[in-house]
């Protein structure tokens, strides 16, 4: 499903060359959760926005669904990444001006969605996660945890087939972080695929498959449950 | 998705009212500004006939001899001496035509039912009113027979019929210039036009005239004229019948030529009738010449539009583009400021392209908004210059399609001024501002 082939990442200024990531291999199938750790600019970020095509890669390969990333425009990027992934932050980055609808209605409008489909997708996400009767709130109206939840809601109004979330639980206390992860755990179940950059050690073992990132590179996998070849460390 | 983008400018504009005002005065004053210095532009340069601009034809002779010139381009007089005036509007020719001067009058009744008051005339062949596509409301013009035998008869415009005798139809009633007692044999729609092309020589946006007689009245009751004479060689002008016979030019003349070939059958005639004329001690040059230019060639050869007028214009766009200079900076800080937001809607399945459209349909609605609000600041200026000088009061005026150039004309600065910003903010880096934020 997501397949990555010697990714490198390098960032270059006047001065000095830093490689982000290099021979970055990995191999993700359908349905799992996998947990990124690694120390602070180890390069899990950058993988991930590299996954979500955030950010052009510098070398390598990258297959999503077969589909040769570095080949796309940014249109074509664009539209990719509307259909199949889901993204959630660490900040939730919930537009400040839009109630919780309108939030979770941006990725679908940018789909072309028609306005009831709309409507039926939103109402069941915001369902999904609890906050139905607040669809109407602004972001500022509710708790970091209430804003992490529906950011969870618009990454999967779009029933993208990836989840990407990067230390969703970082900015909440470890009540509302259990829920959430209880929440991303469900949607796993579900179906989708999750790959989750976190700090939190206790959080990564409770995901199926954990991989580490350092120095940009995949230095070691754990594998909780499934297959070991799955994931091929550096 | 145009529509979310009209609702996403809209709160965005709701956001930063006090920017997006600013924005959205500086828009409405340099449109404004400009719009009231293009609408008088637009109002001088329009084509005052467009019909039959093309086949009226202004009619200059070379009357000088070689030791005199003029200040024309050509050397030519812009009017004509009163013989050759009526000498061309007797010929025998199958052209309309008309010899046309400038006179003015105390209006009266002769009866205390209405205030004596002064009132510019213009004395026309019949043909005249055909010619400039005059149309009649009540009645018609004179009889050739009048003409011929210069009856004191008047054609008036609607507006002099209203105040004469307080009605539209006035034909058959009389009244009286200075002395004279006039009929009323038609009544024409009020005359509108900007620029009095068949009368440059007497300025050319003064109002046309609401009284019109028949040319011949001139000799037989010596009408002097209120507009301009001149004269080139020394004459000793003791009377009125001197004067028609001089050599001094104060008349006009207009032909309509419907071809090149009657333009030209009517050069040859002139030249001709030069030739006639040279016999009889006139028309001294060695070469022969005359002038024949259309309606837009003369307002052209008058300089009506002149290089002030073109300056202006050109200087009222410069002030909107310091406008719109000032309206880039502001959009730059407002769309950077926004960055965060592109970032999060280009991690939801934006493309750069939607982005851009985005921040676009947004300095559009800006412009609109200016683009009005220019509409009102342009009226403004427009009152203003009716009102402190009132021989520009039929120019400084904004017609339907100047009201439609003006948002047009904002809405295409602002999105011009607004390509940078919004260029700039759809090309960041989305992941710049994901995790800062």
């Amino acid at each position: 499903m997501l397949k990555m082939n010697n990714i490198s990442k390098m960032y270059q200024t006047e001065m000095v060359q830093t490689h982000a990531l290099r021979d970055f291999n990995l191999n993700v199938e359908e349905g799992e959760f996998i947990a990124v750790t690694g120390p602070s600019g180890s390069g899990k970020t950058t993988f991930l926005n590299i996954a979500g095509m955030l950010e052009p890669f510098t070398g390598g390969e990258y297959l999503l669904d077969g589909i040769d990333v570095g080949k796309l425009n940014d249109n074509q990027r664009a539209d990719l990444r509307n259909k199949k992934i889901g993204f959630i932050f660490q900040g939730f980055n919930l537009i400040p001006d839009l109630n919780l609808y309108e939030n979770v209605e941006v990725p679908l409008r940018y789909r072309g969605i028609k306005a009831a489909e709309r409507k039926r997708r939103i109402e069941q996400c915001l369902e999904q996660v609890g906050l139905a009767s607040r669809a109407k709130h602004l972001p500022q109206q509710l708790s970091g945890g209430q804003q992490q939840r529906v950011a969870i809601a618009r990454a999967l109004a779009g029933e993208p087939r990836f989840l990407l979330a990067d230390e969703p639980t970082g900015n909440l206390d470890s009540l509302m972080a259990r829920q959430v992860m209880e929440l991303l755990e469900q949607i796993n179940r579900d179906g989708a695929t999750i790959i989750m950059v976190t700090h939190d050690a206790e959080l990564a073992r409770r995901a199926p498959r954990n991989i580490q990132v350092v120095d940009g590179q995949l230095a070691d996998f754990t594998l909780y449950q499934g297959n070991p070849n799955m994931a091929v460390g550096a | 998705m145009f529509s979310h983008y009209i609702d996403l400018s809209w709160r965005s504009f709701k956001r930063t009212p006090l920017v997006s005002l600013l924005m959205v005065i500086a828009i409405g004053v340099g449109i404004g500004i400009t719009m009231t210095s293009l609408s008088v532009y637009h109002m001088m340069s329009m084509d005052p006939i467009p019909q039959k601009s093309d086949k009226l034809h202004a009619v200059q002779l070379q009357i000088m001899d070689e030791r005199s010139s003029w200040w024309t381009p050509d050397d030519l007089p812009y009017q004509l001496t009163y013989q050759d005036a009526e000498n061309l509007q007797n010929a025998d020719l199958p052209y309309k035509r008309t010899a046309l001067m400038k006179s003015g009058f105390s209006v009266h009744l002769d009866s205390d039912k209405l205030q004596p008051f002064m009132a510019v005339s213009r004395l026309a062949s019949r043909q005249a009113f055909e010619m400039f596509n005059l149309s009649f409301q009540h009645g018609a013009p004179w009889s050739a027979e009048q003409e011929e035998s210069a009856t004191p008869v008047a054609v008036i415009s609607q507006s002099m019929s209203k105040k004469l005798f307080g009605t539209d139809n006035s034909v058959g009633k009389s009244f009286y210039l200075d002395d004279l007692n006039v009929q009323v044999t038609g009544v024409i729609a009020d005359w509108q036009i900007n620029i009095k092309y068949y009368d440059l020589n007497n300025g050319a946006f003064n109002e046309p005239e609401q009284i019109f007689l028949p040319f011949s009245l001139i000799k037989a009751y010596e009408i002097d004229t209120w507009g301009n004479t001149n004269g080139w060689k020394n004459e000793d002008l003791r009377n009125f019948t001197n004067k028609m016979q001089s050599e001094h030019v104060w008349l006009q003349f207009w032909i309509e030529l419907d071809s090149e070939e009657d333009k030209k059958a009517f050069g040859d005639y002139l030249m001709n009738y030069m030739q006639e004329q040279k016999k009889l001690g006139r028309f001294e040059r060695t070469k022969l010449d005359y002038g024949l230019k259309d309606v837009n060639e003369w307002i052209t050869y008058f300089e009506v539009v002149n290089e002030d007028n073109k300056i202006l214009v050109a200087l009222s766009f410069m002030f909107l583009a310091v406008c719109l200079a000032n309206i880039l900076g502001l959009l730059l800080a407002k769309f950077l400021r926004r960055a965060p937001e592109v970032g999060v809607r280009r991690a939801l399945g934006a493309s750069k392209t939607q982005v851009f459209y985005q921040h676009i349909v947004e300095v559009a609605m800006l412009g609109l908004m200016g683009g009005l609000i220019g509409i009102l600041v342009a009226q403004l200026g427009l009152w203003g210059i009716r009102h402190s000088y009132e021989y520009y009061s039929n120019l400084a005026n904004m017609d339907l399609s100047m009201l439609f150039a003006a948002p047009v004309i904002a809405i295409t600065a602002c999105i011009v001024a607004g390509m940078y910003p919004a260029w700039l903010v759809c090309k960041t880096t989305p992941s710049t501002y994901l995790k800062s934020q």
